[in-house]
């Protein structure tokens, strides 16, 4: 390798050889296989992924060309990444859960040349809907069980794929190296698809240097910056811009060690494992743990139910104090988390898994002030962020000790962003802003300005004329009969703090009062249910219960109280059936699609307005 | 497979596991190596500070925790019941006694005193013993097995009564084997402190070393598959345990263990036996050990033997406390009957109510706040 061939564009695979150079035995990755976190260092992870390169090379990939990964979070995810930027080809990733039609329309939509597809349920997807895509040319698939049978001759088995690999490195050494060498900050290097909530997902495309800039200013918002002796977790889908850049983005960039959960359901043991020191989660998670808390807290036994739940009011009395300071303790509650600290909150901490976090943060999606605060009570330093994949996940975000609970926090160092004058709209310029999205220029011209500014959808205001406060999607605002404009999400996430609420879809537009489709949390209302001897059978029988109704009435008042007379839910009606992504109900990242639901659900709706 | 600088543990995070070496580490975390390191300092130090009397009551509880982690493997581990471990510890008591006894004396003797000789030879021709009795286990399972090793009880307390050559005849017995090591007589006050404490010294390394091969046993190919034969023998030989080899080695090991106790036993309190000491009392005794200590654990075998040991010089007390309760044999009831039957209720009440046993106990106790602040 001579200095010529060297490219003078940083990015993510030149971070990654350059520490595989200078520390190749430390530790890069974990993935948990036959019970034991097997361990990937450096210069291991620079060997697969040029291997992928190569194997790349070999099978024709040139500059531009779309090279598809679906799979759950694993090492091999990250090899093909970085492997396919390598080659100056676009990464495209799929959510795990998408059905076969979506598969199809992204493939088509996209035109990746290869797949590279987990297992066989991933490869079934994918030949299912082979006739629409022409322009697919070779499936790789990495757990061969079940496939072996399949006689196609796209099918590629990993282990052939890097060998392929490997005898093309033999051939033409140095190949990637000349390949990586041509690449320019302008370079497309992924595309990330939106989870579309309102219509087909759109594909946005990030460049090189939109990713440098993200990596750059993400990683200042830790204090201190994130160092190759911080642990993180990936369980989120990597195909999402969130977990890309607390995974790959944060690896890559400041050395952090990525551990791979094993799937969703074991993030929780994972997490007691791991004990990571950041941490990034969507509301749905930290309102999961903080339900899991509650439950277990009726559940525990006499003594531990006084202790845990004396220091949890203490802890909520801690975090009413963080919340007036940003974060910062006072001696007062220095004292109090201290002695707190010797009989809950150690363990406490340990038992969730979060007891070496020093930056925790949420978003994705809007998340109740009231989560956020269990969290900083119990001495998890929160911070709510706000970005999208349109601006490579750089907006804004609250800095520790400088922490606004409601508001998603200060814009980050380098961002330009302002509200639009009539709408309220918030728009931002940096160098993240994306490139457009792949084959829709209109779309493009729709959110993307001439000054280049990014209109995000999301209407805010400003806190104290530092924070910023987003008040709800453009799209979701409701005016009802009275007039009044009403941003249902701030209800919606008032109700889904509740562990007994996991849905609720606020309805109200050109009505004459708000009403509310709730759907219930199984496992903690269940539990409820269990210990009140309610015998139930299914979700539809159990949220069927008078009790039950009784209950989520309750959790309703609760929320009333805090919102003035023409912003609260007169009625509301239980959804018959648990939200799903198979039925179209909720995008892959379980954001719920309100004209999906509204239209299934109509006559429910009409009930309530009867 | 990877290739990073060293596997070692990450700072804080006992339940990350980057190889299986950790994960079936003997001690996997560091809490635990401590504690262990601070209860071993403990029992040294209990030397300096306990009377004679005490050590020596101390030191036959250990020698019987070393009998009782022997039972323990072959039935707590193994799962093969064994009443027949009185029979083992005699005659790792006669080997001993034999060996280093006075060749001009009363009884059988050769003269070698050096205890690092006869403390393996009794262990090895006890496990001999305990391989010649196997192939029967490998026939019989469960009841059928506790019955044919009680016979061997029977035969043995017959032997040993009639074989007055070896065992000095019942009622008289034999001076116990004399511990001398590199030409230093353990038995007499030595720069170490008096006999007790010397001696207290000594069971205490060997326990020691006992107790670590048992758990390195334990947690070995072999350990695992005489759990695998324990919790369903068909099951184990399909998964490839050869039955017959690990039952023997299952029995020979734990007599060799029984071998090496009877022969310190004696040594250590008293210093003379008789016959009829190895009686089915002294089988339950072991038993009761095993099931009131915890099956299947090392720790518990040693805090069984702690608590049956220490039962009879508390339960000498009652007269005291209870004066309907006689201290003389010959009076009902006696001190001696009350102690057959607490040995009987204590194995019941623990079978009842926590099967699990005084490391079962303990294990209640570590939930509790390994689980805190949550119940589960």
């Amino acid at each position: 390798m001579t200095v010529a061939t060297r490219t003078a564009t940083t990015s993510v695979v030149t971070r990654v050889r350059d520490r595989a150079l200078a520390t190749p035995g430390r530790v890069a990755l974990r993935e948990k296989a036959f019970g034991i976190w097997q361990e990937v260092g450096w210069a291991q992870y620079w060997e697969q992924v040029e291997l992928v390169g190569h194997a790349l090379l070999a099978l024709g990939v040139e500059p531009g060309d779309r090279v598809a990964v679906h799979a759950e979070n694993r090492r091999e995810w990250l090899y093909s990444d970085l492997g396919i930027v390598a080659v100056r080809a676009v990464t495209v990733g799929l959510y795990p859960t998408n059905p076969a039609a979506e598969v199809s329309y992204l493939l088509v939509h996209s035109g990746a040349k290869i797949l590279i597809a987990e297992d066989q349920e991933q490869v079934d997807k994918a030949l299912a809907v082979l006739d629409e895509c022409p322009e697919l040319e070779h499936i790789v698939y990495i757990q061969p069980r079940g496939i072996t049978s399949y006689h196609d001759h796209r099918l590629i088995f990993w282990r052939d794929f890097l060998e392929l690999g490997r005898s093309h490195r033999d051939d033409h050494p140095g190949a990637v190296e000349r390949r990586m060498a041509g690449s320019r900050p302008g370079d497309l290097m992924t595309l990330i698809y939106t989870s579309g909530t309102t219509g087909p997902p759109k594909g946005a495309m990030l460049t090189i240097a939109n990713v440098e800039f993200a990596v750059t200013t993400l990683v200042g918002v830790a204090e201190p910056p994130p160092s190759p002796r911080d642990l993180v977790l990936s369980y989120l889908p990597l195909c999402h811009v969130a977990e890309r850049a607390f995974t790959v983005w944060f690896n890559a960039a400041a050395g952090v060690q990525v551990n791979f959960a094993e799937s969703i359901e074991t993030v929780p043991a994972n997490l007691r494992e791991v004990q990571p020191t950041i941490l990034f989660g969507v509301p749905r998670i930290w309102e999961k743990v903080l339900a899991g808390v509650n439950a277990r807290l009726d559940s525990a036994s006499p003594v531990k139910r006084l202790v845990l739940g004396f220091w949890l009011r203490v802890a909520d009395r801690i975090g009413d104090t963080l919340t007036r300071t940003g974060g910062r303790h006072t001696t007062a509650t220095r004292t109090a988390y201290a002695i707190g600290w010797l009989f809950c909150y150690r363990s406490l901490r340990e038992r969730l898994g979060l007891r070496r976090v020093r930056y925790a943060a949420s978003g994705a999606a809007p998340i109740a002030p009231a989560v956020l605060k269990f969290f900083m009570g119990i001495g998890v330093p929160m911070h709510e962020v706000y970005g999208m994949t349109e601006n490579s996940a750089v907006a804004t975000g609250n800095r520790p000790g400088r922490v606004r609970l409601g508001t998603v926090g200060e814009p980050h160092e380098g961002v330009e962003l302002r509200l639009d004058e009539f709408t309220g709209e918030i728009l931002t310029r940096h160098p993240g802003n994306f490139a457009g999205y792949w084959r829709d220029p209109r779309a493009t011209a729709a959110v993307l300005d001439e000054d280049g500014w990014l209109h995000t959808g999301d209407v805010g205001v400003w806190v104290e004329d530092t924070h910023i406060k987003i008040t709800d999607r453009m799209k979701d605002i409701l005016i009802t009969g009275g007039g009044k404009n009403v941003a249902p999400s701030e209800l919606e996430n008032a109700l889904k703090a509740s562990p007994y609420v996991k849905e609720a879809v606020v309805v109200g537009d050109r009505r004459p009062y708000l009403a509310a489709l709730i759907g219930i949390e199984l496992e903690t209302v269940g539990e409820w249910a269990r210990r009140r001897g309610l015998p139930y059978t299914t979700y539809r029988d159990l949220s069927g219960k008078a009790e039950v109704r009784e209950l989520v009435q309750g959790v309703v008042d609760a929320v009333n109280t805090r919102f003035a007379r023409a912003e609260r839910i007169k009625r509301f009606a239980f959804l018959p059936k648990e939200l799903g992504h198979e039925d179209g109900e909720l995008t892959a990242t379980q954001k719920v699609r309100r004209g999906a639901v509204a239209a299934l659900f109509a006559d429910l709706v009409e009930g309530l307005y009867r | 497979m990877t290739h990073t600088d060293r596997k070692v543990r990450i700072w804080g995070r006992p339940l990350l596991y980057t190889s299986y070496a950790q994960d079936m580490a003997l001690f996997d975390t560091r809490a635990k190596k401590l504690w262990c390191g601070g209860l071993v300092l403990f029992a040294l130090a209990l030397s300096q500070v306990l009377v004679d009397h005490t050590l020596e009551l101390l030191a036959t509880a250990l020698v019987a925790a070393i009998g009782a982690i022997g039972l323990n493997l072959v039935t707590g581990y193994a799962g093969q019941v064994s009443l027949g471990h009185a029979f083992f510890l005699a005659i790792g008591a006669y080997t001993a006694a034999a060996l280093s006894g006075d060749p001009a004396g009363r009884t059988l003797g050769f003269g070698v005193t050096n205890l690092l000789i006869w403390l393996p030879a009794a262990g090895l021709v006890a496990a001999l013993a305990g391989v010649l009795v196997a192939p029967l286990a490998t026939r019989l399972r469960g009841l059928y097995l506790a019955i044919v090793t009680l016979g061997l009880v029977f035969l043995g307390e017959h032997v040993f009564k009639e074989w007055d050559d070896l065992t000095g005849g019942p009622g008289v017995g034999r001076p116990a084997a004399a511990p001398e090591l590199f030409g230093w007589r353990l038995d007499r006050p030595g720069p170490l402190g008096s006999r007790e404490q010397q001696l207290y010294l000594l069971v205490l390394v060997v326990l020691v070393v006992f107790a670590v091969g048992a758990r390195n046993l334990a947690r070995s190919r072999i350990g695992r598959g005489f759990a695998a034969i324990r919790d369903r023998d068909i099951a184990a030989e399909v998964m490839g345990v050869p039955l017959t080899r690990y039952k023997v080695l299952a029995f020979g090991v734990s007599s060799f263990y029984a071998g090496c106790a009877g022969a310190l036993l004696y040594t250590v309190s008293g210093g003379y036996f008789e016959a009829g000491s190895f009686s089915l009392l002294l089988s339950v005794q072991y038993i009761a050990m095993v099931l009131i200590g915890g099956v299947a654990t090392v720790s518990g075998s040693i805090a069984g033997a702690l608590f049956i040991t220490l039962l009879s010089p508390v339960t000498r007390e009652l007269p005291a406390l209870l004066p309907f309760i006689s201290g003389d044999s010959t009076q009902t009831p006696n001190v001696f009957q009350v102690e057959t039957v607490l040995y009987g209720l204590l194995i019941i009440v623990f079978l009842v109510f926590e099967p699990r046993g005084l490391f079962g106990l303990w294990l209640r106790v570590r939930t509790y706040w390994k689980s805190w602040p949550f119940s589960y």
